[in-house]
């Protein structure tokens, strides 16, 4: 295996076992994840029709929200084990710090997703499975886009007194075309896509995934140095 | 005699404070250098100077042949930098911290590298116990032994006697003595005179960020 993905898969490696030994965070998203769609779902009330058209907005927002928690972890565990920087100190570009923490949100989001899309669906009274498969590409470039500025602004943030605050004060605002994306191309494809308009939404999607990712690829080096 | 860290009127300033001021400094290959001086004279500040975790302010540095900031990775791969707080993952256990370490640095170490680099600094027995019941002591051998997992050219120590019991002091001292007859250079900087000036070639002495006294 040539350097970069090595590297890569090794935090990447390092980040799962951490996780599954405590498995702290992933049960504090899941309790999370499943308050707000409840919450969307009391707030709704028993008008079927209403949550069935929401339904694609009230997941994505689920998503948004619960992953925000996984997003403000994913350098805290390094700085508990003596600092992101230090990651630095071994040979190699520093480009696979960021893909494999990349890596590990894109594995946690899934994870997460596992379980939000069947909870949704029972919650809502939606059936994605009449449109499994573009539902499924919408989550991946959903997830994807979320996860690439995400574990940027995480890194840009872990060093701040107020990262808390400052991760989604600037996260949200970048994740628009994200959360426009996928919320529309979800509630298109939900409803049969009768006007065509779920392609349109999966290219601004796709291509906004492809330009954050060369970007924040591009940058992260910066974003490590002192 | 080459020289593994050649530093001229190095200068490192963080907002407005100056932490080091025109340092120059030599370090031979196979030889080991002691740097002294009291709390905030710079002496962490010149390590991770010379680790390419900090850029000069001013001055010109040049490590294992490279004057930064070119030849970054070059220099990682022939240096190793033991921060004073260490590097360790709470919910790994001593092989796994090593394997990640060994797998971040390119190192083709087995299971058995892994568990030898371990009960060099007595740590055998704790192999497999996650790093969060470890105390600090047991800490600070666990960053000896990834320094052990490739061959180094150039060794930084930050404080390496913090925390460690006499047995442990010894097991540095070894640690810098073998590494010191492989030709690699070694930096030590430390509070403790006696301890980081016992195989030292050079003993320097650092106040407010300046060289004041460098000792053969």
């Amino acid at each position: 295996m040539s350097d970069l993905p090595r590297r890569a898969a090794a935090i990447l490696w390092k980040d799962i076992l951490s996780e599954t030994r405590t498995r702290q965070g992933f049960t504090a998203m899941l309790s999370f994840a499943a308050l707000v769609l409840f919450m969307f779902s009391f707030a709704i009330g028993v008008d079927n029709d209403l949550l069935g058209r929401l339904a694609g907005g009230l997941l994505w927002v689920a998503i948004v929200f619960t992953g925000t928690l996984s997003l403000g972890r994913t350098f805290q565990n390094e700085e508990l084990a003596g600092g992101t920087r230090l990651l630095r100190l071994y040979p190699g570009d520093v480009r696979a710090i960021y893909l494999g923490k990349l890596a590990g949100n894109l594995v946690v989001l899934a994870a997460l997703e596992v379980v939000l899309f069947p909870a949704a669906a029972i919650l809502y009274q939606v059936d994605f499975t009449a449109q499994a498969g573009p539902l499924l590409l919408v989550a991946v470039l959903g997830t994807f886009g979320f996860s690439v500025i995400g574990t940027f602004f995480s890194a840009l943030t872990v060093h701040l007194r107020a990262r808390e605050l400052l991760l989604p004060l600037l996260l949200f605002p970048a994740l628009v075309p994200v959360v426009l994306g996928s919320v529309g191309a979800t509630e298109a494809f939900l409803a049969g896509d009768p006007l065509g308009r779920a392609g349109g939404w999966l290219r601004l999607l796709a291509s906004y995934d492809v330009i954050l990712f060369v970007v924040c690829l591009w940058i992260f080096p910066v974003v490590l140095e002192e | 005699m080459s020289l593994a860290v050649a530093a001229e009127g190095v200068t490192r300033r963080f907002g407005r404070r100056w932490a080091l001021r025109g340092v120059d400094l030599t370090v031979p290959r196979g030889a080991v250098v002691a740097l002294l001086g009291a709390n905030g004279t710079g002496k962490t500040t010149l390590l991770r100077l010379i680790s390419t975790l900090l850029k000069p302010t001013a001055g010109r540095l040049e490590v294992l042949g490279h004057t930064l900031p070119a030849g970054g990775d070059e220099i990682r791969t022939g240096a190793a930098f033991m921060t004073a707080g260490g590097h360790a993952y709470e919910e790994l256990t001593g092989v796994e911290n090593l394997r990640f370490a060994a797998r971040m640095s390119g190192t083709d170490a087995t299971d058995d590298d892994l568990r030898d680099a371990l009960a060099a600094f007595d740590l055998r027995g704790a192999a497999d116990l996650p790093v969060r019941g470890w105390s600090t002591g047991m800490r600070k051998r666990l960053e000896l032994a990834r320094l052990r997992l490739r061959p180094l050219e150039l060794v930084l120590l930050d404080e390496p006697f913090v925390s460690l019991d006499e047995d442990g002091v010894g097991l540095v001292h070894d640690a810098v003595r073998g590494w010191r007859d492989a030709g690699a250079a070694v930096v030590i900087a430390s509070h403790r005179v006696e301890d980081a000036s016992r195989h030292a070639d050079d003993v320097v002495r650092l106040v407010g960020g300046r060289v004041d006294d460098v000792t053969a």
